[in-house]
Parts: C-alpha cells; structure tokens; sequence
C-alpha cells in the first residue's frame, strides 16, 4: 500500500463529491427542509384546532350532552331536529355546506335515556370513525357519569375523600457509578439516545454505501479504471474511495451540526428577547447561567429532572463507542457496497445486489427498535454480536450499559469481519472492475474471491 | 541493444479459457515493437500483466534484467484501449492527478502537463472540464495523462482507434518523437498498416500463444513468396513452366502491363531477366514484399 496514492485517491474522491452541486443543494436543503417541516407540521395543528370535526349528540337521558366538551378535533352539538328514528335520513342528506356555512356532520353520538346502567353509547357515521372520537367520548362520558354517580350519594366531601385517596407514583430511576454516585436516569432518554444514534448509522451507512458504489460504478462507466489501475493498486483505488466518501459525510454532518448549533443559538436568542420583553428576570437569569445553573434553580421540577437525566448519562462511553461502532460498521458495509459496485457495468444493473445488503441493514433497525422494550433480551444479546446488525443493535443496547466482555467480543468480532470483507471486496474489486459486457452474478463474485 | 522487457513462459487462466500459453517475448531497449493479434488473442491480458494490473499464473517478467517490482509502474505508461476520464476535472488538474500518481511533485506535474498542453495546443483549455472537450481533444488529454511522468516504456493499446486521420497523424509523429527521445514503445493494435509504418519489432499472437515473432524487415523477407513484378511495354508476356510462372497481369497506367511472376524454386532472378530480356521492353523489376496484412492473414488463417 502506498500511502501518498492513497491519499491523492481520497482526496480526489472527496473533492469530486464535495463540488458536486447536488452535495451542496442537499447539504443546504436537508436542514432547511427539516425546519419547513416541522414549520408545516405545527401550521397543520393550528390548522386542525380551527377546524374541529361537528359531531352531533342525541342525548336520550338529556344529562349528559352538556358533559361533552369541544375538543380541538370535535365540536359537539345538539341539534334540536335530530331524532333516533330520522338521524339517518338526516345524515345521509346533508349538504356539504348548510345555510350557515357548517360543514357538514362527521359523526351523530347517540346516549341512552337509561345510560346510568347500561352504560353504552353508540356512534353512527357513513364511514368508520377515528378512534379518537370514541377515546374522547368514552372519557368524557365516565367522568361524567363517575361525578353524578358519587354525587347521588349524598355523602358528604366524598369527591374529596375520592380524590385524596388517589395515590400517583412517579418512578424515578438511579443508577450507581464506580465512584459510589448516584445519578438520576431516564428510560426514555436512554431509548430516545439509543435509536437516535442507531439511526444515524442506518442512515450513514444507507447514503454514503450507495455513494460508493455509484461512484465505482462511475468509474468503469467512465472507463478510466483501468488508467487508474496501471499507477495505483486496485485496494489503494478502494479503500481511497472508502475513506474517501467517509470525510464527505462527516464534512456533511459537520456542517449540519454548525446550522444547528447556529440555529440554536438564534432561537435561544429570541427566547431571551422575549423574556425580557415580559419583564421575566428569573428567566432571563437562568437563560444566561447556563443548563447547570437552570438544573439548580428548577432542581424540584421535571426540566430540572430531565437535565439531571442527560448529565447522568455516561457520554464519554457512548460517543466512544459509537464512534468505535460507526467506523467498524461502515467499514464493513462500505467494502460490501465498493465490491458489488465493481461488478457491475452500469448503476441499474447494481439493484440485485444492492437489494440483499440494504434488507440487513433495515432489518438491523427493526431489530434496533425492538431492543428499546427489552435491551438486554436474547435477540439483542445475539444481534449486536452479529457484526452485520452490531453497529446498529448496539447502539440501542449501549445505553443501558452493555456487559464489557459483550462489548469487547462485539467490537472485536466487528473489526475482525470488516477486516475479512474488506480484504474479500478488494479480491472482488481487483477482477469486477476490468470487467465489462458481462453480467455478473453472486456466483462469479465468489469464483473471484478464489 | 539490451532487452527493456523479458517475458518468459508466461501463462495466464482464467475460469473457461486460457488468455495466454508459455507467451516469450522480449523488448528491445529503445525500439517500437508491435503486440499483434486479432481480438481475444492475449494482447491486453500481456499488457496487463506487463502493467502489473494482473499477476500471471506462470512465467516472469523482467524489467531491464529484474522482476518487476511494484514500484515500476512509475517507470512505464499505459494508455488501454477501454480509456476515459474523469468527466468533472479540469483539464490541468486531471493530467496532474495522473502524473502524481506516477510519483512526481504536484509542480512538476504541472509543468510538464501545461508543457505538453502546449505541444498539442491545447493550452487554453487547460482549466476547462473534460467534458467541454471534443473526442479528438480529451484523446489528446488521455495520450499526455500517458506520457507526462516521462516513462522510459509506453504502452498504446489500439492508440489510433477513435481518432480522425489528422490526429491519428499527430499522435503518431508524438510516438515517434518520444522513441527518438529514448522511450520504448509497446503498440497494440490490429491495424497493420501503422505498423509497417512505425514498428521495428512484432510479435504476433494468436488463440493466446506467440505464431510469429522478430525484426518486421525479416519477418517480411521471411514470407516472400519469390513474386517479382516486371513492367514491360508489351501487354501481355508469355509463360515460360520452366522458370517462371504468371500470377497476375494488369495494364499499367503509365502504358504497357505489370507481370507478376512466380519464379520456379532454384531458378535465379537473373535467369529471368536474360530470358525476358531478348523479348520485352524491360521498364521495371522489383521483388515483391508480402505486406503485414497478409503475414497477419496468412499466419492467423493459415495455422486454423
């Protein structure tokens, strides 16, 4: 291996895909699209509340109608002309907009005069409901009822009685250090950190695998291949393109994390002008003295509680490892995607072997995600030994602190694989790209490897 | 003359065929030999192998009287017949990114190929992208990718195939300056005209083995077939069974007729001419040379 041609591979390779207009229109408009999502997202809720679906109530017992509040979703009503016997004709015949301007009924409630012990309301529609409409009768209508119920007692401060009975726990969870700490944790911080960091290698490896490979591809296409190759060795070739496309995508992530912390920062920003603007310096201190102070000053509260959470997490571990997980997973799967860019001629031909190792890979996520119920359960023990779906499952696992030897077995078994693979794709590379005009199949690439 | 390339005994397999059978072949230092042979014959697996981007099953390579060594593909260029470039690079960065590879400085790459951009007045071009070029230009591009890092072997796989006649002129006077300058030259090809016209030394390779190897002067003095053509005023000569033959006759455009006869074997050149000479107008007589063409034909048709 020579380590100067190494290096011009690279840094041709990242200089090509780094002044390609798509890198630079995708590295700009993915945050920018996040963001007007999310803007888009919140303006279809506000949207939503103004438009609540009308929903008419006939209420045979004639108590409890006045029990159904409006919801963002639901505007409850009780129109005077409806009636168990005509509700259907009416229903069907409505128009899409009445004299008024209504829209027109989405759902008709029907309570029973005797609801007190049969303790069953219909809902009539043309179409099937959402089950939101049923959750929210169904709660509204119990409490109702709950209320009158406990009212027809007739003992005294019984509501109260009830109400004082009632015991809420709150679990919060501790977890012991070596150094004789106790920290407070979170389970769903721990599975929100999990998946995300195990989807970011999903996503890592998904794009920048497929980028290798296209840019293999390329190069046969291109027939520059062979010029390459009578200067620099075939794996020199690979492994610059590898390493290559790695630094584009940390570049990429990089300059995401850049907006982000920019974005923060303008937000942060805002939110301190609007605290001074209402005249809040409690805020405005907290705002300034940072997250520990905030965690001092709200300490009782969940925020407070939360903060606590995110510093009792274990990050030099986790981003170490991850890092360790990342790499080795990308190796492995990038060296997978050079080789099967090789032995095709051009990018539409690459999808049947493109299909197996993308299956793994999502596969590796559904694993990932049902490693969140039960982290230290028998499949997740064996997948993130599996070095295949290891960097993805592992990073669920990580969290809830994986067993060292499991850890170290997993890292090693991962290395170990990667280092096969690579050496396997640089065997299938060496043959696939000086190959033209034939269809290769799974079968030829093993002929290659031997 | 030392020999720049020994190859000996080389055998190359692959899953259904063998691409080469105990294929010898030595190159002289300083010559422009011609790797022949109709397509599939071995000549890229040979090159390739000579490159070092494949490894032969049998035999050795030496280079200047050493088995090769990684390291020298700095010393030899190679232009394959299957050649592109990177679409996106700009011209001077392209030839620069070659000639690293190759082992110079980042400047002296650059001198060299503003250089040679020049020789092939390409100069202004050198910051556009390949791909604004024209066919016959970005070949240009590929031949000073091939010859910038001053290789002492260069290897031209079908150099002329894709070029308009006037380039293919220009490239060949580039070829042969750079033999005059002291490079050696590999030639693939199976277009034999430019090998009469530019090879010193051939090897013919044909269903992966050498049929036909040496100097091109001996190779053709080697096929003669004892045909001479005499021009005379008459328009027709009469056979004579015990010296010559007739294998041809065709009015020649300056008057009178071109003979081609076939001497009988053991009878002298001289011998003819005092036979004819009493009875025709002699106005020419030449021995005729068979052309590479038809040593290639003959060899590789012959031998099925």
């Amino acid at each position: 291996m020579n380590k100067t041609r190494l290096w011009l591979v690279l840094r041709r390779e990242y200089l090509s895909i780094v002044a390609k207009k798509s890198f630079i229109v995708t590295t700009i408009l993915v945050p920018f699209l996040i963001v007007s999502l999310g803007f888009a997202m919140g303006l279809m809720m506000v949207l939503n509340e103004a438009e609540g679906d009308r929903v008419a109530v006939i209420d045979q017992s004639g108590r409890y109608a006045s029990a159904l509040e409006n919801t963002s979703e639901y505007v409850f009503e009780s129109p005077a002309d409806y009636t168990v016997a005509n509700m259907r004709d009416k229903f069907e015949s409505q128009e899409d907009d009445d004299e008024e301007g209504n829209a027109p009924y989405y759902a008709i409630v029907v309570i029973p005069a005797s609801v007190d012990s049969i303790l069953q309301v219909s809902v009539y529609s043309s179409s099937p409901t959402r089950s939101s409409l049923r959750e929210e009768v169904e709660s509204q209508l119990s409490k109702a009822i709950t209320d009158a119920r406990v009212a027809s007692y007739g003992i005294p401060e019984l509501d109260r009685i009830i109400k004082e009975s009632q015991a809420e726990v709150v679990v919060r969870t501790n977890t012991w250090n070596a150094d004789g700490e106790t920290s407070v944790t979170s389970d769903d911080l721990m599975s929100v950190i999990g998946m995300a960091l195990a989807f970011l290698t999903y996503m890592f490896v998904l794009t920048y695998g497929a980028m290798i490979m296209s840019s293999v591809v390329e190069d046969k296409v291109n027939r520059i291949v062979e010029v390459i190759v009578s200067s620099c060795k075939p794996i020199e070739l690979m492994l610059g393109k590898i390493m290559g496309v790695a630094l584009v995508g940390l570049t990429q992530v990089a300059i995401w994390a850049v907006l982000l912390g920019v974005g923060l920062l303008i937000l942060s920003g805002i939110g301190v002008a609007g605290a001074v603007a209402a005249g809040s310096g409690a805020a405005l201190d907290a705002a300034s003295m940072g997250p520990d102070a905030a965690a001092v000053i709200t300490a009782d509260g969940e925020f407070g509680e939360m903060i606590q959470a995110i510093l009792g997490v274990n990050w030099l571990l986790l981003l170490g490892m991850f890092i360790v997980y990342f790499i080795g997973g990308y190796l492995l799967y990038a060296s997978l995607f050079a080789a099967f860019g090789s032995a095709v001629d051009q990018q539409s031909d690459a999808n049947q072997f493109m299909t197996p190792l993308m299956m793994i890979i999502v596969f590796s996520l559904f694993i990932g995600q049902s490693c969140m119920q039960n982290p230290d359960g028998t499949l997740g023990v064996v997948c993130s030994i599996i070095p295949f779906t290891s960097p993805i499952v592992m990073m669920v696992r990580l969290p809830y602190e994986v067993p060292v030897w499991e850890m170290l077995t997993s890292v090693a078994i991962l290395y170990g694989t990667a280092a096969f693979f690579t050496w396997l794709s640089a065997r299938i590379y060496r043959r696939g790209i000086l190959m033209y005009g034939h269809k290769s199949t799974f079968a030829d690439l093993w002929r290659w490897v031997k | 003359m030392n020999a720049l390339i020994e190859a000996s005994g080389i055998v190359k397999r692959f899953d259904c065929h063998t691409a080469l059978d105990g294929v010898d072949l030595t190159i002289p230092e300083g010559t422009i030999y011609g790797l022949l042979g109709p397509n599939g014959a071995g000549k890229t697996t040979l090159i390739r192998i000579i490159n070092q981007i494949t490894n032969p099953d049998e035999g050795t390579v030496l280079l200047n009287g050493k088995p090769l060594h990684p390291s020298d593909v700095m010393r030899v260029g190679y232009l394959p017949e299957e050649r592109g470039l990177y679409k996106k690079m700009k011209v001077i960065d392209h030839i620069v990114y070659l000639g690293r590879l190759k082992g110079m400085t980042a400047r002296d790459a650059r001198a060299e190929g503003e250089k040679w951009l020049r020789r092939m007045h390409l100069e202004e071009w050198a910051t556009k992208k390949i791909e604004a070029l024209s066919k016959g230009m970005a070949q240009k591009v590929q031949f000073i990718g091939t010859v910038v890092h001053h290789p002492s072997l260069m290897i031209f796989d079908e150099p002329f195939s894709g070029f308009d006649p006037v380039n293919a002129e220009q490239l060949k006077q580039e070829i042969l300056a750079l033999n005059r300058e002291g490079a050696t030259i590999l030639f693939s090809t199976h277009n034999m005209s430019s090998v009469e016209e530019v090879c010193n030394e051939i090897s013919l390779i044909n269903h992966s083995k050498v049929v036909l190897q040496g100097n091109v002067a001996e190779v053709r003095q080697r096929f003669k077939k004892n045909v001479f053509k005499v021009r005379v005023a008459e328009p027709v000569v009469a056979p004579s069974p015990e010296l010559f033959d007739i294998v041809g006759i065709e009015p020649d455009v300056m008057g009178g007729s071109q003979v081609m006869v076939r001497l009988v074997p053991g009878v002298a050149m001289r011998e003819v001419i005092e036979f004819l000479n009493p009875r025709y107008n002699i106005l020419g007589f030449e021995e005729l040379f068979p052309t590479m063409n038809e040593i290639f034909i003959e060899t590789v048709t012959g031998k099925n």
